[in-house]
């Protein structure tokens, strides 16, 4: 299940959390170690970004008229 | 009878056959009328007939002109139909032929129209609380509309610019005639269980009647119903379906619809960038300030280090002893002036001062000094002291005055 819902997370709700962890960072109350926390959590969310954008050329699929799901 | 002129059954029916061909009206006209005894050939050509509660005509559409019919026709089907009516030489037997046929009802598609949306309206079916927001980064984009279209070139075009690494999975439907609407409402199931990010259901431009198919009821339920989010594209800016009133965004152009479905990929690349800087310098900052943290720290520890405190305590012992002699030093030159102060006073009091002036002093032989007449006797030896000298004398007379 959590892994699953990793992998339905949306490019916009990573960088919602991107942002989220620039706020912490600026923020001077935040603790040293919680702040190199909320670094290596930045650079997750922008690896798993990079990742998630599959860059291969893609060619048009046409599905059949006859109804089948052929995916 | 009189047998003057004898002509040959192709004669007379040729004959009429120019009587009709002179005919204005016969050459172009409208019928309305229901279809009965519908067969299509196998060489192309449709032969029917066209009758309402009066009458009945045979027609007969010729394959070369099958472009003037956008539905299957069928029997019982109101119908307008535009044509000619002919002579059949051979059998002497006039016929309509058709160029184009219309369903019935065609004419008052505005009616229908306003009326449906009307009716759908009020079902809150275009309420803006059922329209689902569209994703800005997807991944796979459906599209329901012609394989061979204009729409989808232009979709390709566009997709391909901005993000060619977005995958187009494309139902290829059938967007006009009779066979579009459930073409369209399957291609938007099809596609909504394939799980594309986005749909775009929409067509290139044409006549009212060639967007027909956007503006029925079926179409723009499956519209709603769809979970996944769907964009309009139909026809050009100034047409406006009930599909386009349904989807969850209006394009006004399936170009338009491409941009608004896929998202840049330069865009997020730089946008990705600017994170990435952001993260980095937000974490150099801090450790900055935690050095600067660390710095003040130390600087504080070492002023209060024992070292530091002794090493002040002996600068403060070298200053107090300088002040010290200085203070002794002061102290010693002060005294020495007023000293000579009371030297120069002493030497104004000094009895030698008052020898020199002429003066001397009495004293007795052993050296005591004389202050009163009463401390000689007549015959006592005396020593008168000058400034330069001393006199032994005797008293020879002594007499007392009063002076003052």
């Amino acid at each position: 299940m959590g892994t699953k819902k990793m992998e339905k997370i949306t490019i916009e709700v990573i960088f919602e959390q991107i942002e989220e962890v620039i706020d912490q960072l600026e923020d001077s109350e935040v603790t040293l170690e919680d702040s190199f926390k909320s670094y290596q959590e930045g650079m997750k969310l922008l690896k798993q970004c990079n990742d998630k954008i599959d860059r291969i050329e893609k060619e048009m699929i046409v599905l059949s008229q006859v109804g089948e799901d052929n995916e | 009878m009189i047998k003057k002129n004898i002509y040959t059954i192709s004669q007379v029916n040729s004959y009429i056959a120019q009587m009709f061909k002179s005919d204005y009206l016969l050459k172009s006209l409208l019928v309305r009328g229901e279809v009965s005894n519908c067969k299509y050939h196998s060489s192309g050509h449709i032969y029917f007939t066209l009758k309402d509660e009066k009458g009945a005509i045979s027609c007969i559409m010729f394959a070369s002109k099958r472009n003037g019919l956008d539905f299957t026709l069928k029997e019982g089907q109101q119908v307008i139909l535009h044509g000619t009516v002919d002579v059949f030489v051979r059998d002497g037997k006039y016929q309509i032929y058709a160029e184009e046929i219309l369903l019935d009802g065609q004419g008052d598609l505005h009616e229908k129209y306003e009326k449906l949306k009307e009716e759908l309206e009020e079902m809150g079916m275009f309420d803006q609380t059922y329209k689902q927001n569209i994703p800005r980064y997807i991944e796979r984009l459906g599209v329901v509309t012609a394989q061979t279209g204009a729409a989808i070139q232009d979709i390709i075009q566009i997709v391909t610019r901005r993000n060619p690494y977005v995958q187009i999975i494309l139902y290829p439907a059938i967007v006009q005639g009779e066979q579009a609407v459930p073409s369209i409402v399957e291609g938007i199931r099809q596609l909504e269980a394939s799980k594309v990010d986005t749909l775009i259901v929409g067509r290139g431009g044409g006549s009212i009647e060639d967007l027909w198919a956007f503006n029925e009821r079926e179409v723009v339920q499956a519209i709603f119903d769809c979970r996944i989010p769907i964009i309009s594209a139909v026809g050009h800016e100034t047409d406006t379906t009930l599909a386009d009133y349904v989807a969850d965004l209006r394009a006004p152009t399936p170009s338009a619809a491409a941009e608004l479905a896929v998202y840049d990929y330069e865009e997020l690349e730089e946008r990705l960038d600017s994170y990435r800087i952001m993260v980095t310098r937000g974490i150099k900052r801090k450790l900055d300030m935690t050095r600067q943290e660390v710095e003040r720290r130390k600087f504080r520890l070492v002023q209060i280090s024992p070292t530091n405190r002794l090493r002040e305590q002996k600068m403060y012992m070298l200053r107090l002893e300088e002040l010290l002699d200085t203070k002794m030093k002061q102290v010693l030159t002060d005294k020495q002036h007023a000293l000579s102060i009371l030297i120069e006073r002493m030497k104004g009091l000094s009895p030698l001062e008052k020898l020199g002036q002429g003066y001397g002093y009495l004293s007795s032989k052993d050296g005591q000094a004389m202050k009163d007449i009463k401390q000689v006797s007549v015959g006592d030896e005396v020593c008168i002291h000058m400034v330069n000298g001393e006199i032994e004398a005797k008293v020879l007379k002594k007499k007392s005055v009063k002076r003052g």
